[in-house]
């Protein structure tokens, strides 16, 4: 069955002086979140973007993709701690999405635990959407 | 231009069916949010999602586009409002995948015509980085109207 997910936006003026906002989704979960070009471009000064929003978007859907391969070979992890970090570059676009995992998996040995993350890597949905056009990488390890 | 880096934090617990997470961005935008499988697939009930993650990124990305495409055209927008609509679906042989993500955008423009306005939403779509990349796995669909000046 299909999922729809919604979020609304706003803009107000030129882009380098305008501003916007992320005005709403439709869990309700956040916002309004500002934007603008400068703090998408420079620096945040404690303003999302749309690459903070991918990043969002894949660390999320790394972390459960990972604790359904986990479960699925007979370990589900007590804690996965997920990073995703996306590099957008101006004039080019959105180039990378590096993800990091430490878990912590009750009786799974490391290389398992690699293996398995790896597949979540090239599986989950939004790994699948960006693949292509993003380089993705990955460190994973198990911290007990 | 340097390129830039954003980086968002994730703490999950269990597993998949029943198991929980929080995210949290590391400008301080956003911190703590919650998400589940079951708020994921089902009713969000309050939590956020991948899919509801990119659809705001799509949606604030568009924005920026479509204003900076209206700004070199020389008629920047009063106001912009856009929609993204993000769908995941299961897809034959290959599990769950992001299969289409739809912008809906209102514009008010002093100054611009109707043939402007379309180029302008036709550029802002393919400069847009996000539509760029999510092109390659999904469909994106463009409805963009302008708003009648003084309405």
């Amino acid at each position: 069955m299909a999922t729809d997910r919604r979020a609304e936006a706003t803009w107000r003026g030129s882009l380098m002086e305008g501003e916007g906002t992320i005005e709403r989704v439709g869990s309700g979960a956040f916002g309004p979140l500002g934007v603008s070009w400068p703090a998408r471009a420079e620096s945040s000064g404690g303003k999302t973007s749309p690459e903070e929003l991918i990043a969002a978007a894949h660390a999320t859907c790394f972390a459960m993709a990972l604790s359904n391969g986990l479960a699925q070979a007979g370990h589900a992890p007590e804690q996965l701690d997920v990073s995703a970090t996306v590099t957008f570059q101006p004039g080019t676009g959105i180039t990378r999405s590096a993800l990091t995992v430490s878990g912590q998996v009750s009786g799974m040995e490391e290389a398992a635990f690699r293996e398995a993350a790896e597949g979540a890597k090239e599986n989950c949905p939004v790994s699948q959407a960006l693949r292509g056009n993003v380089e993705l990488s990955l460190d994973a390890r198990l911290t007990s | 231009m340097p390129r830039v880096q954003r980086r968002v934090d994730v703490a999950w617990e269990g597993n998949l069916a029943r198991g929980s997470g929080e995210l949290s961005a590391q400008t301080g935008a956003f911190h703590g949010l919650p998400f589940s499988l079951a708020s994921r697939v089902a009713q969000a009930e309050g939590k956020t999602s991948p899919e509801e993650l990119l659809a705001a990124a799509h949606a604030g990305c568009w924005t920026m586009s479509l204003a900076g495409e209206l700004t070199g055209a020389g008629t920047p927008p009063e106001r912009l409002t856009v929609a993204a609509t993000t769908t995941l679906d299961e897809v034959e042989g290959a599990g769950h995948r992001i299969v289409a993500s739809d912008i809906h955008a209102r514009a008010r423009v002093p100054g611009i015509d109707r043939a402007e306005f379309e180029r302008a939403v036709e550029a802002a779509d393919a400069g847009c980085p996000f539509s760029a990349l999510i092109r390659a796995s999904a469909t994106v669909s463009v409805d963009a109207e302008l708003e009648e000046a003084g309405v």
